[in-house]
């Protein structure tokens, strides 16, 4: 264990500690401070993972001193510490524009603390390296976002928030199924140690059964095509602020549960997993696009495109190459950073047209600077030059053609559909919100200069995945390698000798 | 012993499944807790059945597997927090819309929030269908941008 492996804990205690700080009743000025405080620690330590891993260091942090295939390890390659950052950026944003929309109702009853547990569940997923561990730290995040779904119980969020919660507590009992099942074929539940017990097992019915039985557990959680119904009904009853986040990570929690379990731990029998994951992605990414194009208001929109996103990344998942992995991890990182960038540019609209609709008119007179934000982050989201998303998706298609199997080409067909289905949706957008005359009979509301400042902010960032295509491509490579050859993570966590299992104790050691 | 366990299996998750297709909010929740049991002997089973035989290591052996059993442990007191928390839900929900039947939430995602009903079961506790209270709102133009169409 180095020096460094308490910075794999670090992202996970922080939002910790600071959501139980603001359980207590501070004035909301400290609140909002601590709140505040608490992510740009968080980001500070993911950053810090970042740079400790990125020479393909795998940082292990054992739980009580036990060693890897006994104890409990919070481990971060590549792969964990980008997620994180990512997860953390997510986090800045939506603590930002919960502090710049004052929400009193829903602070009283610890609005800002339960944003916290419910990052401090989000950095365990993507940290741990222990399946059950991941069931857990999938319980953290998701009793949080129970909490934070039906939080000020509108007549809407019980609705959506009962069936988002029934449905992910089903999910949930299957993943401990799962869980029991991996124990009993595989006998162990760390991720390294399940890799290599299943790469001497060789291909084994049971093993890939375990594998798919697993796929539909976070199919649910990424909102893939038939398992994802909740989602475009729950994200847009939320307030804004936490929609903005559930939107960016939540579901890419899910997909980066896919991402670990079928390239790192069960890689053996890849075939039937692959073909089962691209063609939920096919369907899923045409199922999204469409329903985008069917809605009226901001964020049932862009929920729509959030589930469109999540079939673009198990399309590249897959594929299955090295370059369709690292056009996923590509990818990943663009998704994250435009859905919180939209999100926040919906918030702002919202309440400047005082209407979920987007069909308002003519507030490009009002809001030029939104305008502009918003056509670059549909540019992005559609996949068009000069965007960072185009750089991602033509990655995507690429691989899809390269690797060539009949199912690849049909799901690239779909790739391209959805992304003009897209680009229709967000012009239409562009055109009932933004365009034409406003009809002066509407109002238009002053939006607090912060929140402004969160969206442009966001958008900032999305830039940034253009201009930086270069730097991000080259890590998402790196992460692809070491995705493709599990052997560097398996060797980071168990170390290189075998597994030594102790002998049972007799009971005739320790004596009467 | 297997296949007893197994049929046991069979019989919760069946039952929850049952309970959970069910429009009545308590079923719902009673079908989750089936489900979940469920899961948690089928851990219990995969693991390997003896009779007679521990988890403590202090004991005189022959031990059974003690990690199967610490997971199940924590599966139970998650399952019990989210119990708990799912009927704080539908209990707020029966409040809010007066029904304890699903479809009263109404399942089309285009329907309007705002058109109620009128039914709320306990008018001391109905839900802030606006959890905003109305902050006085700043109108930046009531009427046309300068520049526009002065008609």
């Amino acid at each position: 264990m180095s020096g460094l492996a308490w910075l794999t804990l670090a992202p996970i205690l922080t939002p910790l500690g600071f959501g139980l700080g603001l359980l207590w009743p501070w004035s909301r000025p400290v609140r909002v401070g601590l709140s505040l405080a608490g992510v740009f620690l968080t980001l500070a330590f993911s950053l810090g993972l970042l740079a400790a891993t990125a020479d393909g260091t795998v940082l292990v942090g054992a739980l009580g001193g036990w060693p890897a295939p006994f104890g409990i390890v919070m481990t971060a390659d590549r792969l964990a510490a980008w997620v994180s950052v990512l997860g953390a950026v997510s986090a800045v944003l939506a603590v930002w524009q919960a502090a710049a929309d004052p929400d009193p109702v829903r602070e009283k009853h610890h609005l800002l603390a339960l944003m916290q547990f419910l990052f401090a569940g989000v950095q365990m997923s993507f940290l741990t390296g222990d399946l059950f561990n991941l069931f857990v730290a999938f319980e953290v995040m998701l009793v949080a976002s129970y909490a934070l779904a039906v939080l000020g119980s509108t007549r809407e969020q019980l609705r959506e928030g009962f069936r988002y919660i029934v449905m992910n507590l089903a999910a949930s009992a299957l993943l401990v199924v799962a869980c029991g099942l991996a124990y009993g074929v595989l006998g162990t539940l760390n991720f390294a140690h399940l890799a290599r017990r299943s790469a001497e097992l060789g291909p084994n019915p049971t093993v890939t059964a375990v594998g798919v039985l697993l796929l539909v557990v976070f199919a649910a959680k990424g909102a893939l095509f038939p398992l994802g119904f909740w989602l475009p009904g729950t994200y847009p009853a939320l307030p804004p602020a936490v929609g903005t986040f559930f939107a960016a990570v939540l579901t890419k929690v899910g997909v980066y549960a896919l991402l670990r379990v079928f390239t790192t731990v069960f890689s053996q029998e890849a075939a039937v997993t692959n073909t089962l994951l691209l063609l939920l992605g096919t369907v899923t990414m045409l199922y999204g696009a469409l329903g985008a194009a069917s809605q009226r208001e901001w964020r049932r929109i862009l929920s729509f495109l959030v589930v469109s996103s999540v079939g673009y990344l198990a399309f590249g998942l897959g594929v299955g190459t090295e370059e369709a992995l690292r056009a996923s991890v590509g990818y990943f990182a663009v998704s994250v950073l435009v859905t919180t960038a939209l999100f926040s540019i919906a918030g702002v609209a919202e309440r400047a047209s005082g209407s979920r609709l987007v069909r308002v008119r003519g507030m490009l007179d009002f809001l030029p600077l939104l305008a502009g934000c918003f056509l670059l982050c549909a540019l992005t989201v559609a996949g068009l030059p000069p965007s960072g998303g185009f750089v991602a998706k033509y990655a995507l298609v690429r691989a899809g053609l390269a690797q060539g199997s009949p199912l690849a080409l049909v799901a690239v067909f779909s790739a391209l559909l959805s992304s003009l289905i897209t680009l229709y949706a967000m012009l239409n957008v562009w055109r009932g919100f933004f365009w034409g005359q406003h009809p002066n009979w509407l109002p238009v509301y002053r939006v607090p200069r912060a929140l402004h400042a969160a969206a442009y902010a966001a958008c900032a960032l999305v830039a940034g995945l253009s201009l930086f295509a270069g730097p991000l491509f080259a890590r998402a490579d790196a992460t692809a390698a070491e995705l493709r050859d599990n052997a560097r993570y398996i060797r980071g966590v168990l170390g290189d000798g075998p597994v030594v299992i102790p002998p049972a104790p007799t009971g005739e050691e320790d004596g009467p | 012993m297997e296949t007893l366990f197994a049929l046991l299996i069979g019989l919760l998750i069946g039952t929850g499944v049952f309970l959970l297709l069910s429009r009545v909010i308590v079923r719902v929740v009673l079908g989750l807790s089936f489900i979940t049991y469920g899961g948690n002997l089928a851990i219990l089973t995969v693991a390997g059945l003896r009779e007679d035989a521990p988890p403590l290591l202090t004991l005189r052996g022959p031990y059974v597997d003690p990690l199967p059993q610490a997971l199940i442990l924590t599966a139970i007191v998650i399952g019990f927090a989210t119990t708990a928390l799912l009927l704080t839900v539908a209990l707020r929900a029966y409040q809010v819309a007066g029904h304890d039947d699903v479809e009263a939430f109404g399942d089309s995602l285009a329907r309007d929030p705002e058109a109620e009903d009128g039914l709320i079961a306990d008018p001391e506790h109905q839900g802030p269908d606006r959890p905003d209270p109305e902050e006085p709102r700043t109108l930046v133009y009531s009427a046309r941008p300068p520049g526009g169409d002065p008609s």
